[in-house]
């Protein structure tokens, strides 16, 4: 339970956070909500990183969706990976390994 | 140590939070890709529907209102109240959507591409300094600033594009920047000037005169007047007004050019690819259904995503005008008013020359000038190179212009040392020309606005609803003693200097010709008993005189016709060549391949349209011939002139022994049948080639690939368009060059209509629909109808959105 309560308070902070700041700020959201939330270090990881990877991939989903994927397309063929698999990637582990140290700075308090 | 768990994971956190947000170089570039693929601020934000509602935008230092009606295409159609407001509008426009070509190109301009790029463009960015790229842009604003009207129009621009800066937000950041980890630094009023040197180096820096000075030494005189005739026997210029040049010409005391006899070891930067070219033209309404006169314009330029031009109209008190503009510039460029149109099409002569400096010493302090030691001034440019430390080059200033090559830069192996002459080093205010053509009334307004112009020289082809039309070829001319130019001159005599120019009154123009119709096409420019040396490293031989032919042959013509006509894909190079090359392999025992070869050819209408593989066969066979008759040059150790394709046609049919025919890597010498035979045999073998690589048919439109690639070369960024024509068809349409805005403007008493279209889009999003939406009717050659209407609430009903700029309150 307070597993998924982690999943979706990140993906909550993360959106406003986002919503008005730099990309980066999104690791200090996943942080404080991991430090709140109390899990274990390793469950943190996988909240952090499944949090942020589906606010960015929903995110980077609803833009595609509304715009025909017209520059999706282009972007695919300019990176090494698929964009969806980037933009999931990069996010899930930022805000993964931003939770678990949220975590662990926790257990050290 | 309870403490490294956290502190090993934070520092992973912060160490990958700083990897993805820089930028790196790992043998090929990597984007900061946390801010890249962020879909807040990231490249997913640049996606966009093209739905926009309307809306208002407050900002500061507008004087007045701006209404922009963005029609069904995404032209926005500018309606201010003054002109500095007007200029100010264009700025803010343009930039949104075009900003980062904008500074990409002025940066270009100003040899500055290593400070994005890296390294790899630091040749280049020392190439473009040390020709005077932006000495040259800082002398057109000298002038620029002192002409008050034209000095508002460019501030305002500047403003415009500031404004836009300014409230740019991270989200609507063009994707290059975000790619390449940047952002845009403040417009200036230099930019504009350096954007003009862009298009002077595009158009008029043609030359060979290292590459002909060097002929002069290996081949002789005789042979170089043979292989490079000052006028080729090929007559159709552009005025032909035989005896009719009734004026006093400028002379100068007749010292001869003088001819040095050495060779040139150094290799010269990359030239401009030679088919650079435009064809314009203006019909009388003698000739014409409707009455009026038609003008058709078609600049032929590299072709790139984002497009050199972005369509604009422009509307305020005294101005009314519309047509392609330039990203970087104020004005309407190529286009029309309710009372006239023009269009430019480059104007080939050279305006370009190499000095050899004797200088005193080492230190370069002085150089020798009819016996006397001159001083240089030095100019310190620093580079900054991204991911590398600064680098500067000392550039050495003689009276005559820059050293550009020294021991330092592509130096000449004997240590010699080249200066650069260059008409666009001193400086123009040719904005002048465009802010009158944007407001003028007649064939008068029209003359008046060209005595402004200095460069880069062009063929300005003028019609108006009065009735008139008209061409004048109008730059600044130096006045040419016979053969000047043509080498590489002695710095150390004033005697070869450019000592006055053709007063513009003596240029090349015409008014109201006999025929009916003006035209041009890159061509020599006018009768031989014009007074002046004329002199270019190249002419067009073939577009000039299909034009001509179709044009005095038409009459009751219609504006759909002339669209045709600019897609036409004719191509009389391969009426004149065909013959001779069946002739030439006629007593040959061919292969089964050569004879299907030459039957597909020899049934080939001459005409190179999109599908078929006839003209890949032809145009293969026309470039291998080349190749091998003129090996002597293609192989050769230090850089020499090839001569041009058509005074290789008539050497062919004019003299059947030429010692050049003989291909030298051979033991045999080979006649000129074999050569042609030879030429047939690679051809073969090139086109099957191609075949195999692209595993297709080599049909035209693909085997030529016209090719509209991003000005970063992003092949995801860039269309390859399927179409006809090549350099020498009026559809001057062949891989990164071609038609860049196509231009139809029936100049009719009850209101203008105009099309126009360009490969393209006006948006320079690649994320928009409106980024290469033009890309199908260019194809097609179907321009667009463009809505030239004099006041907004006429366009609304059918208009995407309006945007109304409102001055911000203090």
């Amino acid at each position: 339970m307070k597993f998924l309560i982690q999943i979706i308070a990140t993906i909550i902070v993360c959106f406003l956070l986002q919503t008005f700041l730099p990309w980066w700020t999104l690791a200090i959201g996943a942080l404080a909500v991991s430090f709140i939330a109390g899990n274990k270090a390793g469950v943190s990881f996988v909240a952090g990183f499944v949090g942020v990877g589906i606010l960015w991939f929903g995110m980077a989903f609803y833009i595609d969706q509304t715009t025909h994927s017209i520059l999706t397309e282009k972007v695919n063929k300019l990176l090494p990976l698929n964009s969806f698999v980037l933009t999931t990637l990069i996010g899930g582990l930022v805000g993964g390994f931003a939770a678990m140290t949220g975590a662990l700075i926790k257990k050290q308090i | 140590m309870k403490l490294v768990k956290p502190v090993i994971s934070l520092s992973i956190t912060i160490a990958l939070v700083y990897f993805l947000n820089n930028s790196w170089n790992f043998g090929s570039p990597i984007p900061p890709l946390g801010k890249f693929v962020d879909p807040f601020h990231g490249f997913w934000q640049n996606a966009e529907t093209g739905k926009v509602s309307d809306q208002q935008v407050n900002l500061p230092g507008l004087k007045d209102k701006v209404t922009v009606v963005y029609d069904s295409v995404l032209i926005p159609h500018l309606y201010a109240s003054n002109n500095s407001d007007l200029y100010y509008a264009q700025g803010y426009v343009t930039a949104q959507h075009r900003l980062w070509q904008m500074e990409f190109q002025t940066h270009a301009a100003a040899g500055r591409i290593s400070e994005i790029a890296g390294s790899a463009a630091l040749d280049f960015d020392r190439n473009q300094r040390r020709l005077g790229m932006v000495l040259g842009a800082e002398n057109s604003l000298k002038m620029i600033k002192a002409d008050p009207e034209i000095e508002e129009a460019v501030k305002a621009y500047t403003a415009g594009i500031n404004a836009y800066i300014n409230q740019l937000n991270d989200e609507k950041l063009p994707i290059e920047y975000k790619l390449m980890g940047y952002r845009p630094e403040p417009w200036t009023e230099l930019k504009v000037g350096l954007f003009l040197m862009n298009m002077a180096k595009t158009l008029n820096s043609g030359e060979n005169d290292i590459e002909l000075t060097n002929a002069l030494k290996v081949f002789g005189k005789e042979t170089l007047d043979l292989l490079f005739p000052d006028r080729e026997p090929v007559s159709d210029p552009i005025v032909d007004n035989e005896g009719g040049w009734k004026f006093k010409p400028v002379t100068l005391d007749s010292i001869p050019a003088i001819e040095p006899m050495e060779v040139v070891s150094i290799k010269p930067v990359e030239k401009q690819p030679k088919n650079i070219g435009s064809n314009n033209w203006a019909v009388s309404g003698k000739k014409t259904a409707s009455g009026s006169p038609i003008l058709c314009s078609d600049p032929h330029l590299g072709l790139t995503m984002p497009s050199i031009w972005y369509a604009i109209h422009l509307n305020a008190p005294g101005i009314n005008s519309m047509g392609a503009s330039f990203p970087g510039s104020p004005c309407v460029i190529i286009g029309f008013n309710d009372s006239i149109a023009w269009g430019p099409t480059n104007a080939q002569r050279d305006l370009v020359d190499w000095y050899k400096i004797t200088f005193k010493d080492n230190t370069k302090n002085e150089y020798l000038s009819d016996g006397q030691w001159k001083s240089t001034k030095k100019r310190i440019e620093k580079f900054s190179i991204k991911g590398k430390p600064d680098f500067y080059d000392t550039i050495v200033l003689t009276h005559l212009g820059p050293v550009t090559y020294d021991e330092s830069y592509h130096g000449d192996k004997q240590n010699k040392h080249y200066a650069y002459r260059w008409i666009a080093h001193d400086g123009g205010n040719i904005l002048r020309t465009f802010y009158e053509f944007n407001r003028g009334n007649n064939h008068g307004d029209y003359m008046k606005a060209l005595d402004h112009y200095y460069f880069p020289a062009q063929n300005f082809a003028f019609a108006s609803v009065a009735g008139d039309i008209a061409i004048r070829i109008q730059g600044k001319y130096p006045v040419r003693r016979k053969d000047e130019g043509k080498f590489v001159l002695d710095g150390s005599k004033t005697s070869s200097e450019w000592k006055a120019f053709i007063p513009f009154d003596q240029n090349v123009m015409i008014k109201n010709p006999e025929r009916g119709f003006v035209s041009s096409a890159n061509q020599y420019p006018v009768d031989g008993s014009y007074p002046y040396f004329v002199h270019s490293s190249q002419w067009e031989h073939y577009r000039n005189r299909r034009v001509n032919r179709v044009l005095s042959e038409m009459n009751n013509i219609t504006p759909q016709q002339m669209m045709q006509l600019q897609n036409d894909n004719y191509n009389i190079q391969a009426e004149e060549y065909l013959p001779l090359l069946l002739d030439g392999v006629k007593s040959f025992t061919l292969t089964e391949d050569e004879k299907k070869a030459v039957e597909l050819v020899k049934a080939w209408n001459y005409t190179n349209n999109a599908e078929g593989t006839a003209p890949s066969y032809f145009e293969a066979w026309l470039e291998e011939l080349q190749l091998s008759i003129w090996d002597e040059m293609v192989d050769s150790k230090v850089s020499l002139p090839k001569p041009s394709e058509y005074t290789t046609w008539w050497l062919l049919k004019n003299s059947p022994d030429l010692p050049f025919y003989d291909y030298q890597k051979t033991p045999e010498k080979e006649t000129r049948n074999d050569i042609i035979r030879m030429g047939l045999q690679r051809a073969i073998e090139r086109v099957s080639r191609w075949e195999k690589d692209h595993g297709r048919k080599a049909d035209w439109a693909y085997y030529k690939d016209s090719f509209v690639r991003h000005l970063l070369r992003l092949e995801p960024f860039s269309v390859h368009a399927i179409n006809g024509g090549n350099p020498n068809t009026l559809n001057a349409s062949r891989g990164g060059w071609g038609p860049s805005w196509r231009m139809v403007v029936s100049l009719e008493k009850t209101g203008i209509r105009a099309w126009g279209v360009y490969p393209g889009g006006q948006s320079g999003n690649p994320g928009s629909p409106y980024y290469d939406n033009f890309i199908a009717p260019w194809e097609k050659a179907q321009p667009l109808r463009l809505k030239f209407e004099g006041a907004p609430s006429a366009l609304t009903s059918s208009a995407l959105f309006t945007t109304t700029l409102t001055p911000a309150s203090k």
